[in-house]
């Protein structure tokens, strides 16, 4: 680390100092309420302050906040506090903040809004292309019309069907399969002016179809366990072609009086 | 004598009930090559391969075949991490860090293949070293563990969590101290274990649980890994032609006593509580340049260079699993996301853990170890040609196996939840330079360490004096105040001068 990293770092401790002071004194604070000497319910004394259930919390929380003022020192000591009010003192890099939004945009779009609304067989594939085409060449423009997309069919499945009770809707599944598709039609025509963009998005597209949907098929199917939207236009369909031809098909191949 | 003969008897017949299943081998050989692919993908961890197959097994097959599936894929990443490493210089696990010094000069002077021959064997011997340690040992600690009670178990998942946020800080340990107490903390939440009250639910009954291991594990391990990766990519250089990949019998028996060696303080760090593979290679190497003839060359293609980091990092993986089996304190950041599996299938390790689940283990381990060996020396070509895909290909695709493994668990999207918010803590605390690793130690121990603390002092009537009046808390104690004073500035300084003088 050299000497400008370590001074960005430590105005940067400053800040993350204080943050942590605060959150061990809100929580000690919350920790208050949990009954500590006078553990008496309903006229019934259930606990001393040694098997309280607030003691390790307490413990814990004071050890943060000391851990928090002992960084808070050596941050200061070591001139975070001189830098820590200007953006370039922090480190503020604009470029990089805009890649961490975009990603934060896209993963909130996919796990908060589509995964539990929209099938996920298409939800993934969504992602899938959006990252991979809004990041492999770094282009902003790129990144941003990758980024509109996902959170496009995000906002479209929570504003529509916000509550849960609304989760089962087919209609945002076929706005997610739209964005699904400009974004792998734009990628497609932008990748022929990559080197490697000829090769790789093809790959990527078909990838971005198949994965989820052998991942959420074995899931479903080979294990056996709950897998996301289950309603979902794709794997609706799915569930039903399983159940009503291929299972009962391969019981009889493997059950060997198939004639 | 008796007690290792009838170790060896128990050991024969785990492995040859291993070896006798066919199914053994569909999850061995297909967990060994996606833990080498894992590894050898720069941006991709064995923690996460571990923790990816934990959400995808954990619970949805016999607990003994998804053992399988989680140990192959370990001792497969670790390996793995060594191509990267030794063809573009770039470490593809932080295990891997240290071989990538005299592997990588080795490749660049047209001996790749005998650098990925001697990294292959160096890393067999290396786990069969580990995992001889771990049958030896383990019986012997297990019996002394049965002497562990509430005061040393709290006071040993303290040592774990400071230990750990010790050696595996960049920055200050402070910060290492901070991001265990912060997975502590996380594990206070749900119901208390003592007297069910609730703590920190803020009236979502989810929460009432606590932090489940698996997506805490997801979100501090993939999503991380997955924000720093996505970036822009140009495809990997080509890697230098390598030759024929065959290990050199005779340069191997010439080593033998750096593989012992390596072997030795790989186990011995492995062993210590959240201390990883990385930092066994680093010590190894470290020593190796001390102790080693050819110390001179390293750092310039020295063989005993590249053996000291490999066998170390792969004997760690034995030693890693001595304190989760004897105690259920990880010994290394996988093995804390086996930790994960164990409990996701109700298994407490411990004194009363089943022998003959960890004879298991060890014939996994054994049978891992081959299996990473024929595949490095046979299918080599193929974990090369893997190199050169970009992480803008392979990290979207983790993202959605991260998702789904994360939602299978048990508790469905609230799970993708906790993962996407404990993802944005450690991805920030990444940024600061905090260590991830003693966070989800803490979130491992910290029920645990809540339990035993306020049983100890329950049984005590709260007398304090009980962590001092007994030998193994005393020197617990001991150990736990030494650890912190050590990093404690006016200490240090106090210390150095004080052995200035006696010099």
């Amino acid at each position: 680390m050299t000497t400008e990293e370590k001074q960005v770092l430590r105005a940067r401790d400053f800040w993350t100092s204080i943050a942590l002071i605060a959150a061990a004194l809100f929580f000690l604070w919350k920790t208050s309420s949990i009954p500590f000497f006078n553990t008496a319910n309903a006229g019934v004394r259930s606990a001393d302050w040694f098997n309280s259930a607030a003691l390790v919390p307490f413990a814990l929380f004071g050890a943060l906040l000391l851990c928090g003022i002992g960084l808070l020192v050596i941050a200061i000591r070591e001139g975070g506090a001189t830098r820590a009010l200007k953006a370039a003192g922090i480190g503020v890099d604009r470029a990089e903040l805009a890649r961490l939004g975009a990603l934060a945009i896209i993963l909130l779009s996919y796990i908060g809004a589509l995964v539990p609304r929209v099938d996920f067989i298409i939800s993934s594939a969504l992602l899938i292309t959006a990252l991979f085409w809004g990041f492999h060449r770094g282009a902003a423009a790129r990144r941003w019309i990758a980024v509109s997309g996902i959170a496009a069919a995000a906002l479209y499945a929570v504003i529509l069907h916000g509550p849960q009770a609304e989760w089962r809707a087919g209609d945002d599944d076929w706005v997610a399969l739209g964005a699904w598709a400009i974004l792998t039609v734009l990628m497609l025509a932008d990748a022929r002016r990559w080197p490697e963009g000829r090769r790789l998005a093809p790959i990527v597209a078909v990838l971005s179809a198949i994965v989820p949907f052998l991942l959420v098929s074995a899931m479903a199917f080979g294990f056996s366990q709950n897998v996301p939207a289950r309603s979902g236009v794709l794997f609706s369909h799915i569930e039903v072609a399983y159940y009503t031809q291929f299972r009962p098909w391969w019981r009889e191949m493997t059950s060997g009086d198939g004639d | 004598m008796d007690s290792v003969l009838t170790q060896l008897a128990g050991f024969g017949a785990a492995f040859a009930n291993l070896a006798s299943d066919p199914a053994t081998y569909v999850y061995l050989v297909a967990s060994v090559f996606l833990g080498i692919v894992f590894g050898a993908l720069p941006g991709l961890t064995a923690t996460l391969a571990v923790t990816i197959l934990t959400g995808f097994f954990g619970n949805k097959i016999p607990l003994e075949q998804s053992l399988i599936a989680l140990i192959g894929a370990y001792v497969g990443a670790i390996y793995g991490g060594s191509y990267p490493s030794i063809l573009l210089n770039i470490p593809g696990t932080a295990a891997s860090a240290a071989t990538a010094m005299d592997g990588h000069p080795l490749a660049r002077q047209g001996k790749g293949g005998e650098a990925l021959g001697l990294t292959t064997t160096a890393s067999f011997i290396g786990t069969i070293f580990g995992t001889i340690f771990l049958l030896l040992f383990v019986w012997l600690l297990l019996a002394i563990s049965r002497n562990i009670t509430s005061p040393e178990k709290c006071l040993l998942a303290l040592f774990g969590v400071l230990l750990s946020g010790t050696l595996m800080s960049e920055d200050l340990a402070l910060k290492g101290w901070i991001s265990g107490l912060i997975g502590l903390s996380m594990a206070m939440v749900g119901l208390d274990p003592i007297l069910s009250e609730t703590r920190f639910t803020f009236g979502w009954s989810y929460l009432m649980s606590g932090f489940q291991v698996v997506p805490v594990l997801m979100g501090a391990f993939a999503i991380p890994q997955i924000v720093d990766g996505m970036r822009a990519t140009l495809l990997a250089p080509e890697p230098p032609p390598v030759g024929r990949i065959t290990p050199s019998l005779r340069e191997i028996g010439r080593r033998l006593p750096t593989i012992g060696r390596s072997g030795v303080i790989g186990t011995g760090i492995g062993a210590l509580p959240g201390v990883g593979e990385d930092v066994a290679g680093w010590v190894s190497y470290g020593v190796g340049k001390a102790a080693s003839r050819e110390g001179h060359l390293f750092g310039k293609g020295s063989r005993d260079g590249l053996i000291s980091a490999e066998a170390a990092n792969n004997a760690a993986i034995g030693g890693a699993l001595i304190p989760l089996l004897v105690l259920g304190i990880p010994g290394s950041p996988p093995a804390a996301a086996l930790l994960g599996a164990l409990k996701i299938n109700n298994v407490i390790p411990g004194p009363t853990i089943d022998p003959g689940l960890i004879l298991h283990i060890v014939a996994i381990l054994v049978m891992a170890s081959l299996t990473m060996m024929l595949m490095g020396l046979l299918t080599a070509r193929v974990f090369i040609l893997v190199l050169r895909i970009p992480r803008t290909v392979f990290l979207p695709i983790v993202l959605v196996l991260t998702t789904i493994g994360s939602f299978s668990v048990g508790g469905g999207i609230n799970d993708l939840y906790l993962m996407l918010g404990v993802g944005a803590v450690a991805t920030l605390m990444g940024i600061m330079h905090y260590p991830i690793a003693p966070l989800v130690i803490g979130v491992i121990l910290g029920g645990l360490f809540d339990e035993t603390f306020r049983r100890t002092l329950l049984v005590s009537d709260g007398d304090l004096s009980v962590f001092v009046t007994r030998p193994g808390a005393c020197i617990l104690l001991v150990l736990n105040v030494a650890l912190i004073l050590s990093q404690v500035g006016i200490v240090k300084r106090g210390f150095g001068r004080l052995m200035g003088r006696s010099a």
